[in-house]
């Protein structure tokens, strides 16, 4: 079922709106709207002196919506969720990308999701690579310590990983309580009494380990070098896997750093 | 002794097992609401040793105080290293307090053979209870069942772990009797057997009951020694294409000797693990489980051995240029899989695609392709005659860059006269070497 077209003219303007993903629903509907592709989006807090105009886009949640309703209906919930993770990666013209998508998208029909040959679609597909992959290795890569009253734990992520992390240390630690502290972002996951929260902060200060605490990070430290065969050291395959930049919120890496 | 070094004398003696991972089991949460512990199909590595390897378990042996003497072991009866034993108690609970901190996934439990193989199954098990009905953890476990040890135990274990694995060792019945006599071919095959028909049941019995038995969701794997024995890789990826097919096993893990003991049986102690080998073993058992291969079409009688600077895909590409080339937006899954550069998840990706519109060069690397391999094999819209550059270009390219980034010395392992120049104490330089394999593969295109 093809879409309809969604013919766009270049202008000389930016967007700037609040930053939140209904901000960026009413962007569309304004590029959809006036049939116009603007130069760039920005978060209004990200943006900087330039030569263009500027076009401010409040947020109204019912141009929102309806922007939310028309892709379920015309194209699929695929492209919601694409949507969704490509709004929490870092890229710094991500919202952009995503309306160059989105007017492809719309031109398509719900196969265009797939159509993984295309640059509108491949720029996408590969922020959302890059998001997932970054929240696969902290699931493996975080490391809590026991605070007595809580499990705290420190990332410094590229992309906004922390709604994506929530669900898999909740199911695996209901009846703990923790907290995943973003310092890239300056947001924190709390997870406490079965309740789940991101809020944003501006420091989380962590108390000193216990004595408990810090024997059991010694005896994980020295069953880190342990475990390595010395016959077959490896450091670029080590660092392939694990790259330097998470060392530095890692136990038993900090030290090589 | 503390914990800190039984935990340090128990990881070191376990650090030789190859398997690592903890996939093939989905497990949301704990059941029953009390306890901490989930699993994820493709599993999560939590840390990367020196050696590169994945840490995902807590691996360490219950006890190395071994009773047998294998030749090829640190722990072997007749060496004199430290001896140490955990009691189930300090093994549940350093998993616990790992796990928690989230340092791993789960636990590997190995153990050298305290007095006989049904005691020291009896004490695995006590962890693995403790683990599961006191500490309420659902999280990974990995078990090694003991050869000999009796089916009901054996039983025990499969409801407890996720996997279970009995080690074939050594890759044939006659080096299993010299080098670890005390270890019968039937000790090592019986319990594989039962452990085959408990998941069998299991599987068959979910389908049919609600509550059926767990056992083993994450299914058999087993391992074997690389390198200390005289077979050749054919005979080895033979006996790994045996075992899959006869025993159902998720995994066969192949493991590099390291020499840690001197014996005239064995490699001298200052042998380098064939490192390149078991790399080669492991992209051929890919392509068996992965690529629709059979072991025959990979190695023969008459090629007995991998080729040093060419995976076993490009070795069987450049054998059977006939196959090619083939055309993207037409040939069969299976065709595109055959291809040097693209594997399963860019031939599913063209398939896809190719339902939407025709695929060309940029297409293909968009969606991930080594064009630098596959432009060799294939046709395209826009390079609709497979291109044709000279042997020596594709020879280039074809080489498998691993082969040089594991050192040359590892070459000389290969040990076969066209290889002779490499070991050389004038070894030429990496780069006259890739140059001179260039050669000598473009000759045979
Ligand atoms: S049974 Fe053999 S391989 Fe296993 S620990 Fe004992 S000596 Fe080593």
């Amino acid at each position: 079922m093809p879409g309809f077209k969604i013919v766009t003219n270049p202008a000389d303007l930016v967007y700037l709106y609040d930053g939140s993903l209904a901000g960026f629903f009413c962007c569309v509907h304004r590029s959809f709207y006036e049939r116009e592709l603007p130069i760039d989006i920005l978060p209004e807090a990200a943006d900087q002196p330039s030569i263009y105009p500027r076009a401010y886009i409040s947020t109204d949640q019912a141009k929102a919506e309806a922007v939310r309703a028309s892709i379920v209906k015309n194209l699929s919930d695929r492209v919601i969720e694409l949507t969704e993770h490509v709004f929490l990666c870092h890229h710094p013209h991500k919202e952009q990308k995503l309306l160059r998508f989105l007017i492809f998208a719309f031109g398509i029909g719900p196969k265009a999701a797939y159509m993984l040959g295309e640059d509108a679609v491949a720029d996408v597909l590969e922020m959302e690579k890059h998001l997932l992959g970054e929240v696969h290795l902290l699931r493996g890569f975080i490391r809590f310590a026991d605070y007595g009253e809580m499990l705290g734990g420190v990332i410094t992520p590229k992309n906004f990983v922390l709604p994506l992390l929530a669900a898999h240390f909740a199911n695996r630690f209901p009846n703990e309580n923790f907290m995943i502290y973003d310092k890239t972002h300056k947001a924190v996951l709390a997870f406490q009494g079965g309740k789940l929260e991101i809020t944003m902060v501006e420091e989380v200060e962590f108390s000193q380990p216990s004595e408990d605490e810090l024997r059991f990070q010694s005896m994980w430290k020295n069953f880190y070098k342990t475990i390595g065969i010395e016959e077959r050291v490896n450091p670029r395959c080590r660092m392939g896997h694990m790259p330097k930049r998470y060392w530095q919120n890692m136990t038993e890496m900090r030290e090589y750093l | 002794m503390d914990i800190m070094q039984k935990l340090t004398i128990l990881a070191d003696s376990a650090k030789y097992d190859a398997a690592c991972t903890s996939s093939g089991v989905t497990r949301g949460g704990p059941p029953g609401g009390k306890g901490m512990g989930s699993a994820v199909p493709d599993g999560i590595c939590h840390s990367f040793s020196a050696d590169g390897r994945c840490i995902t378990l807590l691996k360490v042996l219950m006890s190395n105080a071994c009773a047998y003497d294998c030749k090829y072991c640190v722990n072997r009866s007749s060496n004199d290293v430290p001896r140490a034993t955990f009691t189930p108690d300090e093994l549940a609970e350093l998993t616990i307090q790992f796990y928690r901190r989230n340092y791993i996934e789960g636990l590997f439990l190995s153990s050298g053979v305290v007095r006989n193989p049904d005691y020291t199954s009896e004490q695995m098990i006590r962890v693995l209870a403790l683990l599961r009905y006191e500490h309420h953890f659902w999280g990974y476990i990995h078990a090694k069942v003991i050869p000999g040890t009796a089916s009901g135990l054996v039983r025990r274990l499969g409801q407890l772990a996720d996997r279970i694995s009995v080690n074939v060792e050594l890759p044939s019945e006659a080096s299993l009797s010299t080098l670890a006599p005390q270890k019968k071919r039937k000790a090592i095959f019986t319990p594989m057997a039962e452990i085959k028909q408990g998941i069998a049941v299991s599987q068959t019995d979910i389908v049919r009951y609600k509550h059926a038995e767990n056992f083993a969701p994450g299914g058999q794997a087993t391992q074997m020694i690389i390198g200390a024995t005289p077979e050749s890789d054919y005979n080895i990826l033979r006996l790994a294409s045996g075992l899959y097919t006869k025993y159902d096993l998720r995994r066969v893990f192949y493991s590099a000797y390291i020499p840690t003991v001197t014996d005239t049986m064995l490699p001298a102690v200052d042998t380098k693990p064939p490192l390149l080998r078991e790399h080669r073993l492991y992209q051929a058992d890919w392509l068996m489980r992965q690529y629709q291969f059979d072991a025959e079409e990979i190695l023969s009688e008459a090629q007995p051995n991998f080729n040093p600077y060419l995976d076993p895909k490009c070795n069987w590409a450049v054998n059977n240029l006939h196959f090619f080339p083939v055309d993207v937006n037409t040939a069969s899954f299976q065709a595109l899989l055959r291809v040097p550069g693209i594997g399963p998840k860019s031939a599913k990706a063209i398939v896809i695609a190719r339902r939407h519109s025709h695929i060309g060069m940029s297409q293909l690397k968009r969606i991930g392709v080594v064009l630098k391999r596959a432009k060799y094999f294939i046709l395209t819209d826009d390079l609709p005659c497979g291109i044709r550059l000279n042997k020596q270009t594709m020879a280039k390219a074809l080489i498998d860059p691993g082969s040089f980034s594991l050192g040359v010395e590892q070459l000389s392992l290969f040990d076969r006269p066209e290889l002779k120049f490499l070991t050389d104490t004038k070894a030429p330089a990496i780069q006259e070497v890739r140059e001179e394999a260039a050669t000598c593969l473009a000759s045979k295109l």
